[in-house]
Order: C-alpha cells, then structure tokens, then sequence
C-alpha cells in the first residue's frame, strides 16, 4: 500500500525508511509554542525552537516552517531612519556585519532604500503551502473547519477547568479512553465518529489508529512526519496546550491525563471520518497527488529558508542605533563620582523596565535615596500559598522548583464575610438550576442594568470590589519559620530554617553588592498589577515570579533580614546589618502606581526615622512616574497635572472597558548589570532592566553567572517574546484582545470554536520597538570570559547565537566592549555621536509621544 | 411627539452618515458617536415621558405614502405602544452603554469607523423594526439589523472562521426571511388595509376570524420561523454561540442583548395573528420547551465563556416563548429587560472569568470546587448509583452537540438543495438549454392552442427560476455564473409574475430598476477582478478586495444589497409587490417558490461576496 512519493530517492535518506512514531511526534513537538494555562504567565522565546541557530537564520527557518514575518517593512526601518532614529554609522555598522567584501557595500546601501512592499511578508512556509493544504485544495474539501470545531470542544470540554458545569473528565480516564467511551458507549452517535470502520478504528490503539490513518491518508511514508506536523500547525494553540500538560501535568489545577498521540489520533480518525462522508471511502491519498515543485518539504525547508538580506540589515542597523544610544550615554558620563554620604534609606526593586523610572524619579527627588536591582523574587524562592488562596503558586522564576511552602495566616479574628452582598455580586458568574435562573434574571436584571452604567460611566469608583491579591491589605502574618523538618506529603518543606534564611538573604545581598554601609531604613519593593476584565493579567504582574505579585517574597525578604537569628549568622559571614537598620516591605502596583507598605503593626516595634520621609518622597515619585506613563496614553488627560495623570491611571486600572491597563514591558531594550552609578545620571526613558551588582565583589566571576542565569531566560524571554508577537501578532501574537473568549481557564481564542491564541495581544505590543535586548555588564571581559565558562550550555546559545546582544563595560576606564561567539569588539562610535541632556526628566518627556533617546541627566552629574 | 418619533428613528441614521463622511479621525468618530447617541436617547427619553403622560396610549403616526398603486400600499407608519416603549427604554440603555464603552475599548484598532457605521446602522435598523407600524416597515428594519449583525460577525476579516460563522448566521436569517416575506404577502392577502400593528387586534376582536384557519395557521408558523431564526430558538440555537466573533461589545448589544430578542418583539408584534387558537399557542410552547430543554443541557457543557452566556441567553428567550405562548405579556416585558441587561453585562465582563474563578472563588471559605457535581448529582438519588453508564454518555454527548441541531438544519434544508443545484450545474449548457427550449416550445404550443391558460407561461418561468437558483447556490468555482444566475433567477421571478398579470408592468419595472443596475454593477465588479488569479484552481480561497481595493469592494457590497432586495433600492418594494401580485391569483404557490429563491439567491450573493472581499491578501515574499 505504501508508496514512495516520486521526487524522494530513498537511498540519499536512510532515515526515512522505518517510520518510528514516537520519534516523530517528539520532533515536531518542539515546533509547538509552550504557553502554559493563562493563569501564570511565564515570558518565553517564542522561537525556542530555533534557538540552536544564529538569531536570524533561526528567524528566517522559524518563517519557513510557521509562514511567519521576519523584520518589520521596509518601509518602518526607511521611516526610522529618515526620523533619525537609525543613524547613519549605524547603517554602515551593520552592512559591514553582514558579511560581504568592501566593494559590494555600496551597493547593499543603496538596496537599503529601494521600495519593495512585499519583501516582509512571510515565505512559502510548510503550514501554508505544504504537502496537505495542497492536497485539500486538490480534493476540494475544507477539512480544518470540519474537524477543528470538533476536536477544540472535545480538548477543551476535557481540560476544562471550571467554566463548564459538567466535568468530562472521569477518575483520571485519559483522552482517548474518554473519546472512547462517548463514541462507542454512548446511544446517540458522537460525531464525527460514527462510520463503522472508524468505530471499528476506535477500539484500537491510538499507535496504530495513527498508522492506520496515515496509510490511508497520506499512503507514503516518507510524508508522514511532514504531514502530522502540518496538521498540529494547523492549530498550534491546542497542540502546543496539549504538549505542554503531557509534559508538566501539574500546571493544571485540575490534573488531566492527556498526550499529543492521543490528540493526533483522535484527530486523524475525525480527518478520516470526515472524508469518508463527504468524498466516500476511495478519495485520493496525499501520496498520489500530481507532483508539484514548489511544494516545500520536510527534509529541504531548511536550506530553502532565506535570510532577506536588507531586512536583516535594517534591522541590525536599527538595532545598533538603538544600542549605542545607551553605549554612547555610558560612556559620556564622568568617571563614578565618590561615594556620597550614608543615605537615609534604601530601596530595592526588582529589575523590572517598569521600575526604571520610579527609582529615577525617587533618586530626583531625595538624592539621599539610594535604590538597587534584583530579580524581583529577591533570592527567596518558594510555593506561597496566600490565606484565602485555593491552592499555593511558585513565587519564583519558572526555571526553579521551590523545594519550601509559606502559608499565610490572618492576624485579626476571621471577620464574617458579609455573605449576602457576596453572593449578590457574583450572581452572575455562579452556575443556576434552570428554575432559579429563570428567577434570577427577572428579578436581577435591572440590577445589572445599574451596575452595567456605573462600570462603564463611572470608573475607578465601583460599588463592589472584588480585592485583587496586589491589592490586599495586609494585615496577616506568614509562617516563615520551619517548626520541623518532616516535609509534608508533597514532599515540601513548611517554611526555612535560619541558616536557610541567612543563605537566601546573603545571596541577594551579595548578588547586589549591599555588603555595608545599610541605612537605618531599607524598602524592598515588589510589584504586581491590578486590571479588571483582562484575561492576561499574569501578564502583567512580576516576571521573576512567574507572573505573580511578589509581595509574598518581598514580606519574606524583610522579615527575615530583621529577624535577629538571621542577621547574627550573617554577621558571622561578614554581613553586619546594624541594629538600628529596619527592612520594610511594600508593593508597588504597577498599573495604578500606588504603593503598599506591609506589615505596619511592626513598624512601632522599630521606628524607622526615615520611614516618614521615605513614604513622602514615595508618594510625589508616583505621581511623577504616572505622569511620565500618561505620555503613551492617547486618551489620557493631555495636561501636565500630577493629580489628573495619576487619577487617569487609576482609572484605566479599574475600568472594564480598558483592553490596556498599562503597555507593560513596551520598549523594553536593554538590561545594566552594574553598579547604581552606571546609570543614576541617565534617563532610559523606562526602558532598561537593571540589576544592581558591584564588580569589585565578585573577583571569580560566580556572581555573575549566577545573574546572568536569571536575566538571560528572564529579560531575554520578555524581550522576544515582545519582538516576535509585535513582528507578527497573527502568528506569534495573540491577535487583538478585543474578540477573545476565555476558554476552560486555560487561554482564550477568537469567538467560540477558535485554537487557543498563544503570544501577547496587540493592545500590549502595539508602541514595541522591536530590537533584541542589550545585556551590558559593569565587568573585565578577562573575568566575564572566565565567568561564560560556566555557564550552562543552553544559556550560552542565547548569547553565542544572538538571541540576546552583550557588551561589557570596564567598572574602571568604562571601555565597551561588544560580545560575539568569536571574541570582544571594541565599541567604536562616531564622534559626532552626542548624547543629548537635560536638567529634569520631566522636561524631557513634554510633548514626546514615540521612544525618547537616553539623555544624560545634569542633576546628578 | 411625531417629531421625536422620528428623530429617534432618524438620529442613528444621522450618526451613520456624518460618521462615514466626516468620521476621518478616531476622535472626530467619538465625538460624532457621542453626540448622536445621547441626542437619541435623549428624544427616548423625551419621547417616552410624553408618552406616559399621555396615559401610555398606544399611538399611530402615518408620516407619508412611499408608494401607492391600485389596492398596494407602502406607508411610514410608526407605532408607539407599550411594548415598544419597553424595547425603546432597552435600546437608549444597552446602546449608551456600548458606545461608550467602545470610546476606549476599540482605541486603535484598525476597523474603528467600520465598527461605529456598522452599529449605527444596527440601532437605525433595530429603531425601525421597535417603531413599525406594518410588517412591511418591520421587515425593512429586520433586514438592516440582518445584514449589520453579518457585518459585525465578519469584523475581524482577516480570519476564515468568523468569515464563515457571518454566512452561517446570514444564511440562518435570510432563511427565516422567508417567513418574514410571507408573513407580509400574507398581512397583504388576509388583512388588506389593515395590516397596521395598532388594527390587528381590533380586527380578531370584531370579526372573530379575519381569514380562514388554515390561512392563519399558516402565516403563525411562518412568523414563528421568522421569530425562532432571529432569536435562536429551536431548531435554530446554534449559530448563535458561533456568532460571537466580533469585539466583545458588538457580541453583547447583539447576541446578548438586543438583536436575540427581535424575535420575541415580532411575536409580541404579530400575537393576536397567532394567540388566537391553542395550536398554535401550543406550537410556540413547544419551541420554547425544546429550546429551554436542549439550550439547557448544551449550556452545562459549554467549556467557553461567550457559549456559555449565550446558552444562557437562549434559555431564557425560550421561557419567553413559553411564557408568551400562555399569554403573559407583561411578565415577557419584564423578563426581556433582565435578560437583556443581564446577559449584556455578562458579556462585557467574560473576560473577567479567569480573575473570578481563580482568585474569587477560590477563596478558602467556598473552597474552590473545580470538581463541578457531575452528571450523577442531577439524578434522583436512588438510580445515581444504577443508571447505566451508556445513558450519561448519551445525555453528554448530547449536550457536547448542542442536540445537532446544526446537522439536522443542514442535512435538511441545504444538503437537497445543493445536491440538486450540482446536478444541474454538472448537466451540459446545451442539454439544458434544449430542455428548456422544449419545455417552452410545449407550453407555447398549449398557450396558443388554447389548451392552456395564458398565465401557465409561469410555470416554466418559475421552474427556470428555480433552477437558476439551485445552480447559483452551488456553484463554486465562477463568481460571475453565481452572480448571473442570481440575477436570471430574479428576472425570471419577475416574468414569471408578469405572465400571472399581463395587464401590470409598473411592478416589474419597480423591481427591475433595482435588480438590474445592481446586476450590472456586479458584474461590472467582478470583471474588474485580477485577471491573473486562477479562482478555478483555489475555491476556497478568500480573496481580500476589502483590503486591496475598498472601493470596487464597496461597489460589490452595494450591488450585493441590491441584487438581495435590501431596503435601499425599489427593489424592495419591487419584492414585496411581486409577491402580492404573485399571490392574488390562484396561483400562490408560486409566491411561495418565488420567495424561497429569494432567499437562495441571498444566500449565493453573500457567498461570492465574502469570498472576495473578505480575507487576508495573500502575502507571500517572493524572494
């Protein structure tokens, strides 16, 4: 029955000639996209799959392959460049890195400025033009919108987390077993499945219902791979889910039992039921379709993958522009200024871009301020689990496994819940038997008629608020503290241990270089965000904590760099916190910019004199910063009030009507490691990650990696994952949000029958400038190649492919130094290249409404 | 009063036009919005006050005739009683709201002015069908709403699916059209001068029956098809959880709010036409059961949030048809209103789904029970534990398939008709052409001989009609054939009429003024199409001219409405002559086939509109 398709020689490829189907299935699994259920959002490479190719040979396989954009048009990169954002030197920067003899430069350039509308779009790609779309078009049958509708209601009925009322899902039956039992045990037929030789089909196994359908439909084995790759890119959204919960099934609540074979069984035996209806048992294999040419293939698309060359310049060429806007301000600056006079308080932040401009505008104000960087899980990694949470969240990096549980305790008595207001106001989300529905709709509809005009006209002032977990007071306790080491039946560990505590709080402070000199008051700031009516809002909270609040981590940090067991072990180790220093936690929400201080019932215990000021200072510095965001806010208040752009924010965080809460990580560009001094001077124009880290403390180069090994998946996977949804936001984006439909708690689609949309929303990537992130660190290149040494072999693909870009810094002369696999560049630029300065941030921002250009800010000079 | 009768009709339409000629900027479209939205529910609010001081009487306002000839009427009736205040009250809230609401939400998004014309248009249409005083006015504005809400499903164009979910809801509509189409020839036929909504009841309560009772029974069903298609009610539930594609303010104020709940108007509209016997009434409580029964099920096992809503939505819109099939009007008004501002804001807030479950309900004090009861909890007790496995099974996939009612409309109204529309395309052109020479040439033969009346010349007129049709319908590969053969179907139609009253052409010329210059416009469309593109090689394919060139694209638009009798040629009338000419002779049945190809030919036109205008242009680097 099997064939060889003709234009394969099955000599020249061995491989070929046993079909192993768990290989297969594993190798075009790695296509798939690994977005998890939306309620933790976790930033990735959406082209992970590629990611052990050089960032634009990846690209442009990744184009092949999805039938995805590249770069930008042409036409953005002409325009950049006509607007001076891409300079000139940086033009010739990057014909110079493409790879072609002096005499030819010429010529690339004035290629550079030709008009060619079409050059952006995507390429003959395997899931558009590929072996089965050409086969459907041949057979005159839309086969996806037959079987999809099918296929999403059974996946998505079946990892259903709570929105439909009745679960599919049996004891833990798997997939196929539940496809099974409707299809064969049931007295009305489940369609499609109801042909006898597929119910016969059905009683098999999914490993050979695939290699059935595949003889039948396809009839060469050589096409197989290609062809069950083409049908799960069809939909990507629900493969990539399905993958994803085969691999790591506990990131569903509610545990399924599912892998991609059974999905791909199910499918291919509704593909194949579908076309015994409509075209009768002898319709025509893939395999014996007329031979066409330009039909891209599974063992050549990579060599047919092109590198559109001007793009690819433009693109380098904006990307330097952008780069050496910060080079150039790093270099620009004096030399370190001597150390000042002790502060009066310390804050920390997380390296968040968001945080950028708040710690510039705290530093503005009280110059005897003094603010540091970290990831924003502060060190402590654990599963937090808050008093009224249902089950506990990891508060860290994605790539850790918290191995501790920190529960939460309210201190004040249980206050009886006002049960009936409650009740009321979630009535409509609560499931009703027919008759009480029937009630409820005639009695409470004029209800919601009220609610409905106070939500939409009346914004920011809701009668009846649901608490978000970045907004809750607190007035609770943790249980930090281990009172026995038998961990518990999940095998965690209820709370640390001192010396557990002292490790985590050494390594931040270490990591960060705040050995001494601690003022009386230290804040650590964590963030999170609070929207209404978005399904992204794990999006939108902290990166580092997996798209959590980190308050929890922020309490823990505090309490424990108080607690006196803990800072006697640390003093041990050379870390003296005096005894009239005092850690506070706070909250900074990123979207109302508003701050919350914890823990206030301690705050007598020690007084802090510098708490008052602080708080103050805090306080102009959020509406400054509100102030600053407005700018990208069309619709926001075009004045230059405090009040009114703080009021506005307010508003747009609480309004149900708002698809954009805040633009989150838009523009993100680079990430500083360094110390404060690096950068306090300049304006980034909220646009950096920054991580404090001091050179001179890290001699062997641990700390670094150590670093590094948190910002390159972290920063660079925020980074990407906003260049490729904003490069194209149908394929590798989410498409706009205004359509989505939540579906089973796990994403959300397009309307009712729609595959799952992976990637970021346009709301949130619209004003992104897509250019990779510039990683520069305050180091030796002597030490830092010492440091690159170890790290991880993953890790240095995403610096040796250029997945991220990488200069180093000398802390001494400040000499730059770019990273490529084959050695350092000197950082050259022109001398005409000026870095423009201003007194205030705020004068620089009037008026602005695209990116503005580092500036060097005089006050601190 | 009239006055602000006619400015709240009027006011949408207003806000219409200014926003397609001045609406160039996002905020010049707002500020229009705004304006016009609240100077109509303003003249709502004005309107109704007056109204009720008035002592909540029913009031009648004939603005002018737009067409008159023998014993044929078309006036601008309007009509104010309390059920359209109840609606009117609903329209003014649901639609500040929602504007309002889009100011921000579709903030840049491209398609904002399409969006803002495109709901204006619905209010004018929905404002139209609330305010009619005849079922001809009704229809005009039934119409509107139809082809607004296919517009917004098909908003984000660019995607396949919810191109084809617009066809799959147009297509539901255009069918229940008919019954709306042969509601009115019926009003004409049975009620003459006094089809007027404020005299139907006036007329059963003299005269115990206007017209004979199979006559009545008939028009009650059409006007129940009319009313379960618009509402969603069985057989009709499932396009519309499918019909939510638009931006989730448009799926609101349409499918959760307003637009679901036109059938239920008609009803309350037409009600002493059908509330006058117990079959019927038990016929309209039937389709509320089955509704409420399936919808019911199929809700327990929606896994997304807006099918969920909407089976929501159609559950309670079945209990109306119940509650209205037992005569309780009031509790129907009331009822409407909860629903439809309770399912609007359900739908504005869907995406707040995640938050609540997650994070609300998750609270340690309702212990978050993802475990939902399953099946057994809703059985008895005593056979939780015996009832047979298979039968859950059953009753979920069930449920699973919306009670494939989708199957069961298709298989049985479209499959046939295709079917025999391929057959006839696969035929050859001469063999058909023989044939239906020869027909011809018999009845010719019969006509002149004597044997035959005159007036049978319609049959074979009626026959080709219809086979141009069915070949229109299922033809897939040449636009043009589709669009000629549409055209031939209604000049066919129009002949075949002409045949039936020889002595009266002004109809037909009514009719043709529409139908031809939309036909030519097409035509002149379609082969302005590039020349390059094999459309033989991919059918399938959508070929994006709204993108490439919005003008031509306009243009096909424009002649499509026209070819499909759309309220803004004569055609319309032409239409709603033609039947009533057709149907004052004995021959009615012909009235009945003329409308059923109506209502194909809609659907054809539709298709090869969407398939070339709607679409992503296909972009592919050639490098």
């Amino acid at each position: 029955m099997t064939k060889a398709s003709p234009k394969i020689n099955l000599q020249d490829y061995p491989e070929l000639h046993a079909f192993d189907l768990d290989e297969s299935i594993a190798h075009i699994a790695h296509w798939l996209p690994t977005q998890g259920p939306i309620k933790d959002f976790i930033h990735h490479n959406t082209l992970h799959a590629v990611q052990h190719h050089p960032f634009h040979k990846g690209v442009a396989i990744a184009a092949k392959v999805f039938g995805a954009r590249s770069y930008l048009p042409a036409a953005d990169y002409q325009a950049l460049y006509r607007q001076g954002r891409i300079k000139d030197f940086a033009v010739d920067w990057a014909i110079a890195h493409a790879g072609y003899g002096l005499e030819q430069h010429s010529a690339l350039r004035e290629k550079l400025f030709v008009v060619d509308s079409n050059e952006h779009y995507p390429p003959v790609s395997l899931a558009n033009h590929g072996i089965r779309n050409s086969w459907l078009t041949h057979l005159e049958i839309d086969l996806n919108s037959q079987v999809h509708p099918v296929l999403f209601r059974l996946l998505a009925n079946f990892l259903d987390q709570g929105i439909s009322r009745w679960t599919l899902s049996k004891n833990g039956e798997s997939f196929w077993n539940c496809v099974w039992r409707l299809a064969q045990n049931s007295l009305l037929p489940l369609y499609p499945f109801d042909d006898v030789v597929v119910r016969e089909l059905l009683n098999q196994s999914p490993n050979e219902v695939i290699l059935a359908c595949l003889e039948r439909i396809v009839g060469a084995e050589d096409l197989y791979e290609q062809y069950l790759l083409e049908m799960i890119l069809a939909h990507p959204g629900w493969s990539g889910m399905v993958r994803l919960i085969e691999l790591d099934p506990k990131s569903l609540l509610e545990r399924r039992d599912i892998s991609l074979k059974e999905m791909i069984a199910v499918e291919m035996l509704a593909e194949l039921a579908i076309l015994r209806k409509k075209r009768g048992a002898g319709f025509a294999a893939v395999a014996a379709m007329p031979d066409t040419d330009d039909i891209p293939l599974l063992h050549d698309y990579e060599d047919k993958a092109v590198v559109p060359l001007t793009l690819k310049i433009w693109h380098e060429a904006m990307e330097y522009s952008l780069h050496a806007e910060l080079l150039a301000a790093l270099k620009a600056q004096d030399a370190p200024a001597k150390p000042k006079a002790a502060p009066i308080a310390q804050a920390f932040f997380c390296i968040d871009d968001r945080e950028c401009s708040l710690r510039r505008y705290l530093e503005e104000l009280n110059p005897a301020i003094e603010t540091f960087g970290a990831a924003g899980f502060f060190g402590i990694d654990f599963l937090y689990q808050g008093f009224d949470d249902a089950y506990p969240v990891a508060q860290c990096p994605n790539i850790l496994t918290p191995k501790h549980l920190i529960m939460e305790s309210n201190l004040k008595p249980e206050t009886e819940k006002d049960d009936l207001a409650e009740g009321f106001s979630d009535l409509h989300i609560m499931p009703h038997s027919l008759f009480r529905g029937w009630l409820f709709t005639q009695i409470l509809g004029m209800g919601y008629a009220a609610r409905m005009l106070w939500d939409v006209f009346r914004p920011g002032s809701q009668l009846l608020k649901i608490k978000k977990l970045s907004e809750v007071e607190a007035h609770t306790h943790l249980h930090l503290l281990r009172e026995n080491d038998e961990p518990d039946a999940d095998g965690r560990l209820l709370g640390f241990s001192f010396t557990e505590m002292a490790d985590k709080i050494e390594g931040l402070l270490r990591n960060i270089g705040l050995t001494k000199n601690f003022a009386a008051l230290v804040v650590v700031v964590a963030h999170g965000s609070s929207s209404v009516n978005n399904p992204h809002f794990a999006a939108y909270d902290c990166g580092a904590c997996s798209g959590k609040p980190g308050a929890p981590n922020a309490r823990a940090f505090a309490w424990m760099a108080n607690h006196a067991s803990v800072r006697e072990i640390l003093r041990e180790r050379g870390i003296d916190i005096p005894d009239n220093s005092y850690f506070v936690a706070a909250l900074h929400n990123t979207s109302r910019d508003e701050i919350t201080y914890f823990d206030k019932h301690l705050f007598a215990q020690y007084p802090a004199e510098a708490l008052q000021a602080f708080q103050g200072t805090m306080r102009q510095a959020l509406q400054k910063n509100a102030l600053e965001r407005c700018r990208w806010f069309e619709l926001g208040p075009q004045s230059n009030a405090h009040d009114e752009a703080h009021e506005h924010v307010i508003a747009r965080a609480s309004s149900i009507f708002e698809p954009r809460p805040e633009l989150n990580h838009s523009n993100n560009l680079y990430c500083v490691v360094g110390r404060r001094s690096l950068t306090r001077g300049l304006f980034l124009d909220r646009r950096s990650f920054l991580h404090s880290y001091d050179p001179g403390s890290d001699p062997d180069g641990k700390l670094i990696v150590k670093i590094l090994s948190a910002i390159i998946p972290v920063c660079g996977g925020i980074n990407l994952e906003y260049l490729f949804s904003r490069i194209d936001n149908s394929i590798y984006g989410a498409g706009t949000k205004l359509p989505h439909n939540v579906i089973g708690l796990l994403g959300v689609a397009n309307g009712v029958e729609g595959d799952l949309r992976t990637g970021l929303p346009s709301q949130m990537i619209e004003v992104h400038e897509p250019a990779r992130l510039l990683i520069v660190i305050e180091q030796t290149t002597a030490l830092l190649d010492k440091a690159f040494a170890n790290l991880g072999g993953p890790l240095r693909a995403w610096l040796d492919n250029d997945w991220v870009r990488l200069a180093a810094c000398h802390p001494d002369n400040r000499g730059l130094f770019f990273y490529h696999s084959t050695g350092w560049e000197p950082v050259e630029l022109p001398e005409d290249c000026a870095v423009p300065s201003a007194n205030r941030s705020e004068t620089i921002i009037v008026g602005q409404r695209a990116t503005i250009p580092v500036h060097l800010l005089r006050s601190h000079a | 009063m009239n006055a602000l009768l006619l400015a709240c009709q009027f006011l949408p339409l207003l806000g219409f036009l200014t926003i397609a000629l001045f609406g160039n900027t996002e905020k010049k479209i707002a500020a229009l919005s705004f304006w016009t939205t609240h100077a109509m529910g303003l003249s709502i609010i004005v309107l109704l006050a007056i109204w009720a001081y008035s002592g909540f009487s029913a009031h009648e306002f004939e603005w002018f005739t737009l067409y008159e000839r023998g014993s044929y009427r078309f006036p601008l009736l309007f009509f104010l009683d309390k059920v359209s205040a109840v609606y009117l009250f609903a329209v003014w809230v649901i639609f500040s709201v929602i504007v309002r609401y889009c100011r921000n939400y579709l903030h840049r998004e491209s398609g904002y002015k399409r969006f803002f014309m495109t709901i204006f248009s619905f209010a004018f249409g929905l404002n139209m069908v609330v305010l009619s005083g005849s079922i001809d006015m009704l229809f005009a504005g039934w119409e509107i709403v139809g082809v607004s809400s296919f517009l917004l499903i098909a908003f984000y164009r660019h995607r396949i699916q919810p191109v084809r979910n617009a066809l799959r809801a147009y297509t539901v509509y255009r069918f229940c059209d008919i019954g709306l189409l042969l509601g009115a020839w019926m009003g004409h036929l049975l009620f003459h001068e006094s089809d007027h909504f404020s005299q139907l009841s006036l007329l059963f309560e003299h005269n115990a029956s206007p017209a004979s009772f199979p006559a009545l029974l008939l028009m009650s069903l059409l006007i129940f098809i009319a009313a379960s298609g618009k509402s969603a009610q069985f057989p009709f539930c499932f396009w519309l959880p499918r019909a939510m594609e638009g931006p989730t303010p448009s799926s609101a104020i349409f499918y959760g709010a307003l637009s679901v709940h036109l059938g239920v108007f008609l009803l309350l509209r037409t009600s002493p036409i059908w509330s006058y016997h117990i079959l019927t009434r038990t016929l309209l409580f039937g389709i509320g059961l089955l509704t409420v029964l399936i919808a019911s099920f199929a809700e327990q096992t929606q896994s997304n949030i807006k099918g969920q809503v909407a089976y929501a939505s159609i559950t309670q819109v079945g209990f109306m048809f119940m509650e209205l099939a037992l005569g309780l009007e009031t509790l129907v008004l009331v009822h409407f209103l909860g629903n439809a501002f309770l399912r609007c804001y359900q739908l504005l807030v869907s995406p707040s789904i995640v938050a609540h479950m997650l994070r609300v309900e998750g609270a340690i004090d309702t212990a978050i029970d993802t475990k939902k009861p399953s099946l057994q909890a809703y059985l008895p007790v005593s056979i939780r534990d015996t009832l047979p496995e298979v039968l859950q099974n059953t009753l979920y996939v069930f449920a699973l398939q919306e009670g494939n009612l989708e199957l069961l409309v298709r298989s049985i109204l479209w499959t046939p008709l295709k079917q025999m529309g391929a057959n006839i395309n696969r035929a050859n052109v001469w063999l058909k052409l023989a044939i239906g020479a020869g027909i011809i040439m018999v009845f010719m033969l019969a006509v002149l001989t004597g044997v035959m009346d005159f007036t049978y010349l319609a049959v074979p007129a009626v026959l080709a009609m219809v086979m141009a049709s069915l070949s229109a319908f299922s033809q897939k590969h040449s636009f043009i054939s589709i669009w000629n053969a549409v055209a031939l179907s209604c000049l066919l139609a129009a002949s075949a009429v002409w045949f039936l009253h020889p002595s009266d052409w002004s109809y037909i010329l009514l009719f043709a003024t529409g139908i031809i210059p939309s036909w030519l416009l097409g035509i002149l469309v379609l082969g302005k199409l590039p020349k390059n593109e094999n459309f033989r090689d991919s059918p399938f394919a959508y070929r994006a001219m709204a993108e490439t060139n919005p003008g031509l694209s306009l243009l096909l638009f424009l002649s499509f409405l026209g070819l499909v009798g759309f309220p803004i040629t004569p055609a319309f009338i032409g239409e709603d002559l033609l039947l009533y000419h057709a149907s004052s002779h004995q021959h009615s049945w012909v009235a009945a086939l003329i409308a059923v190809c109506f209502v194909i030919n809609g659907i054809a036109a539709a298709r090869v509109f969407l398939r070339i205008c709607m679409g992503r242009p296909s972009e592919i680097s050639e490098a």
